[in-house]
């Protein structure tokens, strides 16, 4: 029995988010290219490192801070990236066990001092300190911090996203109902704030939780070395 | 190999049989072409009629059951003709044709074919 | 940027995660669980009012593999494939027949009995015959990916990575524990073999103190290192499974002479019984001769 593809039984659909093969190794190089891939790495993983470092190995903040610059900057001068292989690791694993042998040999490291490489690094260590002290200890933090900051990523991205778009009040329902804090309001109560129909709530509630999803899959993309890898990130990222 | 042939071959087979171990009582021994001319004949009733028993009915117990009663049977009218000194051997002819005749109906239930209708009942 | 609580987190990990079938003629209801490749849900539909399992994969160019494989395959111990389609968001999901039952690890918690597991083994190895037949291998053959229904029916399911015979398995395919050494090597072709190593594992499982060695050797057999030791395909795998149940010798297990008598002495109780009372009864009227005279 022979089918077409994109017909009756699949139809046309959207692929998968590009992935960039040669990202994170890219990241290894110099360049534009290179700039970009280690900015992704940055943005998703500063802030899982340094509460790896506060948490699983009980350094102090300025310890910490410290350990998780120099950390990205061994990360560029030393080619660590260079030697990630695919095939035997996830992206996020072996950057998690270069992390940590870095801190083992912390000692052995005299020169401990920020220095250049073409990435920026605009990391709020203060308000990570804060978000530490309302943070239950976890088995694995790295992975926790990783899914959020994947997560906290996504959202900024909606937000860009909503207002280029000009879809601010999809974004202001979906805020007020996904992000809120105690209490969720009801569909009814968002219908009569925003002057739109319940099914309209439903609907936009769907709509930016199917572009939330999307973004953090693209952000996903950007850290992983291939589709194999990024399905298995994926399942960690949504899965119970 | 239907079930009636069956029963005719191993009676007579196993009716021979018997009839050669009356060698072993000196007393008979000049009778030993009658014995065995009886004793595969009385084999082969008792076969044919367990092989028309186990056409109809399928079950190990009832083979054995029809054959050892009808081993047993014929064995008593062989064992009511006298020798020609007027002596019976009926224990010595009925019990083993009790036991013949169930290993000949036990026989009959476990090989040869049956017909159409049965195998399609059983299944 | 702002921080994000633990509780908005796992609420948008979940939401996110829920596909919206909204647009379609399903409504879902509960996850059943995940496999290779997706998760299944049980769910309602609409239209033939009947209850359906919906398999969302997680994404991918090869989406339409799997159902394409299952639609392939109608078999008792397939699960047939009713529909397939896209969502919104791009995921792709096809719609299955909905087993009510156990896993087969569930399963055998409750089942004691050696014999109704190596037949539940039997029915396995069917599906998988039939599925090699059809040039279609498994790839992740184990107990969780087996169901036994309600009135011992068996079901194959989670055909996420099954591949044609031949084909180069996927990168992350399969279960360690069951999966073949061949299946682990970079670019080597798979052949049906590989299944009928997880085969071997699973009756492994199956099996119950105390181990009867005919079948260890049956399952040590399946599952050799080398695929040229193992069994040339399943059809004798399950043949040589069945041949243990009725008390026959076996391909895998070389009987020593002890357990060749005794089989023997099981096969043939009653015929040995009826030619041993012949002999005793014989016996006894040669000695007794003189005293019935």
């Amino acid at each position: 029995m022979a089918y077409e593809s994109d017909t009756a039984i699949g139809g046309a659909h959207r692929p998968f988010p590009t992935t960039r093969h040669s990202l994170i190794q890219s990241a290894a190089g110099t360049g534009t290219l290179a700039r970009e891939a280690l900015d992704s790495i940055l943005a998703v993983y500063w802030k899982p490192a340094y509460k790896h470092v506060r948490i699983q190995w009980r350094r102090s903040n300025e310890e910490a801070k410290d350990l998780v610059q120099g950390f990205f900057a061994a990360l560029i001068e030393q080619q660590i990236l260079a030697g990630f292989d695919p095939s035997k690791a996830r992206f996020r694993t072996y950057l998690k066990g270069c992390l940590d042998q870095f801190v083992m040999k912390q000692d052995e490291h005299a020169n401990r001092l920020k220095r250049g490489g073409g990435a920026s690094m605009v990391c709020d260590f203060e308000a990570a300190e804060r978000e530490i002290a309302g943070t239950p200890s976890v088995e694995d933090v790295f992975l926790r911090e990783w899914q959020r900051q994947m997560f906290a990523l996504g959202l900024e991205d909606l937000r860009a996203f909503c207002e280029a778009g000009g879809k601010t009040v999809q974004h202001a329902i979906f805020a007020q109902y996904d992000l809120a804090d105690g209490d969720r309001p009801s569909y009814a109560e968002l219908s009569a704030l925003h002057g739109v129909p319940v099914t309209s709530v439903t609907n936009y509630l769907a709509w930016a939780r199917r572009e939330l999803r999307r973004l953090v899959l693209l952000r996903l993309s950007s850290v992983t070395s291939g589709d194999p890898e990024c399905q298995a990130e994926l399942r960690v990222l949504f899965g119970k | 190999m239907n079930k009636p042939v069956v029963g005719l071959i191993a009676g007579a087979v196993l009716g021979l049989i018997d009839g050669a171990t009356a060698w072993f009582t000196p007393a008979v021994r000049s009778e030993m072409e009658g014995i065995l001319m009886g004793s595969s004949v009385k084999g082969m009733v008792v076969g044919i009629i367990c092989g028309l028993i186990a056409r109809k009915v399928h079950s190990t117990a009832v083979g054995l059951a029809a054959g050892a009663a009808f081993g047993l049977l014929f064995a008593y009218l062989v064992a009511m003709m006298p020798e020609p000194d007027g002596t019976h051997y009926y224990v010595q002819i009925m019990v083993p044709g009790f036991v013949l005749g169930a290993l000949t109906g036990f026989l009959t239930q476990r090989l040869g074919t049956a017909p159409a209708s049965v195998r399609e009942s059983k299944a | 940027m702002s921080f994000l609580p633990d509780r908005a987190l796992d609420h948008l990990r979940d939401v996110t995660e829920v596909p919206d079938f909204s647009d379609t003629r399903y409504q879902l209801e509960e996850e059943i669980g995940r496999g290779g490749m997706g998760v299944v849900y049980g769910a309602w539909d609409t239209q033939l009012e009947r209850r359906v399992a919906l398999k969302v994969m997680d994404a991918g160019y090869v989406i339409n593999q799997e159902a394409k494989l299952l639609a392939q395959l109608e078999h008792p111990g397939i699960a047939p494939v009713y529909d397939a389609g896209t969502l919104p968001d791009g995921r792709v999901y096809y719609a299955m027949r909905l087993i009510q039952g156990r896993r087969l690890d569930e399963f055998l918690r409750h089942e004691p009995a050696l014999p109704a597991r190596l037949r539940l083994f039997e029915k396995i190895c069917e599906a998988v015959a039939f599925a090699h037949n059809r040039g279609v291998i498994h790839c992740d053959l184990k107990p969780q990916n087996i169901m036994v229904g309600e009135f011992g029916e068996v079901f194959v399911v989670d055909w996420g990575v099954a591949r044609a015979v031949d084909a180069a398995p996927l990168p992350t395919a399969g279960t360690p524990q069951y999966m073949a050494p061949e299946q682990s090597s970079p670019g080597r072709p798979l052949d049906a073999r590989a299944d009928i190593f997880a085969l071997g594992r699973i009756l492994r499982d199956l099996m119950t103190n105390p181990i009867p060695r005919p079948l260890a050797a049956i399952a040590r057999k399946a599952s050799a290192e080398d695929p040229a030791d193992r069994f040339a395909d399943v059809q004798q795998l399950a043949a040589d499974v069945g041949r243990f149940l009725d008390g026959l010798a076996v391909m895998a297990y070389r009987d020593t002479v002890p357990e060749r008598l005794a089989r023997f002495w099981r096969q043939n109780q009653v015929l040995l019984l009826l030619l041993g009372t012949y002999l005793a009864v014989k016996l006894l009227l040669y000695f007794l001769a003189p005293a019935l005279k």
